[in-house]
């Protein structure tokens, strides 16, 4: 779904990358370039060399909802309605069908007391939760979460899991700290110092990690048992 | 030496929070749903948000700080090195420890948020206080540097240190848990009697427990060494 090419982007030097559908896990040191790589599938900036396609288009051309990590960046608007709702609004959606689209993602994610909230009232993790309601509520093609669950508690993220996986978007880049959660996805993509060194299944990944720290915790107490 | 939440009400409007309850010397954990007053906690502690009833007795602490959940909050330097000497501390040294070697002359704002959490969790843990107050000091950081903030803590430069977090997979040993529990602040206790109590304990300890292990701290290690214990 994903393929980059001779990708040439600041500190980022992508020979070949291919990342299929589903849920896949960015992980890797501080500064080993994960945001750009995310930037760049986002649209959000354009690779100085190389090329980089998702579905076979440009970045610009995808459908993405990005939710990045500081909660501040993520909202625009006055009220979470308002900013559950916004993307739909341009998106031009008939107004019939905008309240019951936002009611029904601020419920599954379990916020629905947080709808006539303004917005600078929330807590950095609770703003966490109404941007990942705002990208999903447009059913995007791509939805990049980066280190979103840094701001979360046990079970706020595992509310957003659970959410991933009841409205799946048929590619999802989520960049985290947290192994455990990287353990669950699809495949995983470890970079370092700007590169994709190891991607594959979890269990192929974290097989060269596993005398570090980014070895899961919950895999190094269950070989204890 | 303390810092005492003296029959403490913080409040956002219709949110309230209540606390009271004595942090002593040692390593003190905070954890909390999203949105249950963490910050607004932290920063009452720290003096910087005014209760609406109750007061904070500060007992034997001249030197306190608040290092805030977002680390663009405390830059006050446009170059690293500026950044670095704001805290009256040695410059190579300080990049050698937070990992940036090289990195002196690069725009503060320009590191990547887990670079900028590691330099300014270097320089605040580099100076010596009588209590420190962490907010999510995890948040950003990868795994390696968690465990080395970890070690910092540890080391016991502080006297009392108070650390607000959800990280579920890297922590440093801790003297004593707290929990924020429908709008009050709870103690469970010392550790280790605290753990089985613990609600918002970390999957691992969680399942390790789950298992009849007795881990001696609320590190992973703790929970694998107790296993390891069960099954020699």
């Amino acid at each position: 779904m994903i393929y980059a090419q001779n990708l040439r982007h600041r500190l980022l030097d992508i020979e070949s990358l291919h990342i299929g559908g589903g849920h896949t896990a960015i992980i890797g040191p501080n500064g080993s370039g994960k945001t750009t790589f995310l930037k760049l599938c986002a649209g959000i900036e354009l690779p100085h060399h190389g090329t980089l396609t998702i579905s076979g288009k440009e970045p610009r051309a995808v459908h993405t909802g990005w939710v990045g990590e500081v909660p501040d960046n993520n909202l625009v608007f006055r009220t979470v309605y308002d900013e559950v709702a916004s993307g739909l609004r341009f998106r031009r959606t008939p107004v019939d069908d905008i309240e019951p689209a936002v009611l029904g993602v601020l419920s599954d994610m379990g916020i629905l007391h947080l709808c006539s909230r303004t917005s600078h009232t929330l807590s950095g993790g609770e703003k966490v939760l109404v941007a990942c309601a705002a990208a999903l509520a447009l059913s995007p093609e791509l939805l990049i979460l980066d280190e979103t669950d840094t701001h979360l508690d046990r079970k706020a993220a595992e509310i957003l899991e659970t959410i991933i996986r009841k409205r799946p978007a048929p590619c999802i880049l989520q960049c985290t700290q947290d192994m455990d959660t990287a353990a669950r996805a699809d495949r995983v993509v470890f970079f370092e110092g700007g590169r994709p060194r190891y991607a594959g299944t979890p269990k192929e990944v974290f097989f060269h990690l596993s005398e570090t720290e980014m070895y899961p915790s919950l895999w190094r107490i269950a070989e204890c048992i | 030496m303390y810092l005492k939440a003296d029959r403490l009400t913080l409040s956002h409007g219709e949110w309230n929070l209540r606390a009271d309850g004595v942090f002593g010397q040692g390593v003190h954990l905070v954890t909390g749903p999203v949105g249950s007053g963490k910050t607004t906690l932290a920063s009452a502690l720290a003096g910087i948000f005014e209760p609406a009833s109750g007061r904070i007795n500060r007992d034997g602490i001249l030197h306190l700080t608040l290092s805030m959940q977002f680390p663009e909050y405390h830059v006050t330097g446009f170059l690293v090195k500026d950044e670095i000497r704001s805290w009256h501390l040695p410059v190579a040294e300080t990049l050698r420890q937070a990992g940036l070697d090289g990195r002196q002359n690069a725009k503060t704002l320009t590191l990547s948020r887990g670079e900028l959490k590691r330099l300014h969790l270097t320089c605040l843990l580099g100076n010596l206080w009588d209590a420190v107050i962490l907010d999510e000091p995890f948040a950003g950081l990868d795994c390696r540097e968690k465990k080395r903030v970890c070690a910092a803590i540890e080391e016991g430069n502080h006297p009392l240190i108070i650390i607000f977090t959800h990280e579920q997979a890297v922590l440093p040993a801790a003297d004593v848990i707290w929990e924020i529990e429908e709008g009050a602040l709870v103690c469970r206790g010392k550790v280790p009697e605290a753990i089985p109590a613990w609600k918002g304990a970390p999957r691992y300890l969680t399942r390790a427990t789950e298992e009849g292990a007795q881990p001696k701290n609320i590190r992973l290690q703790d929970a694998t060494e107790a296993l390891c214990r069960m099954h020699a």
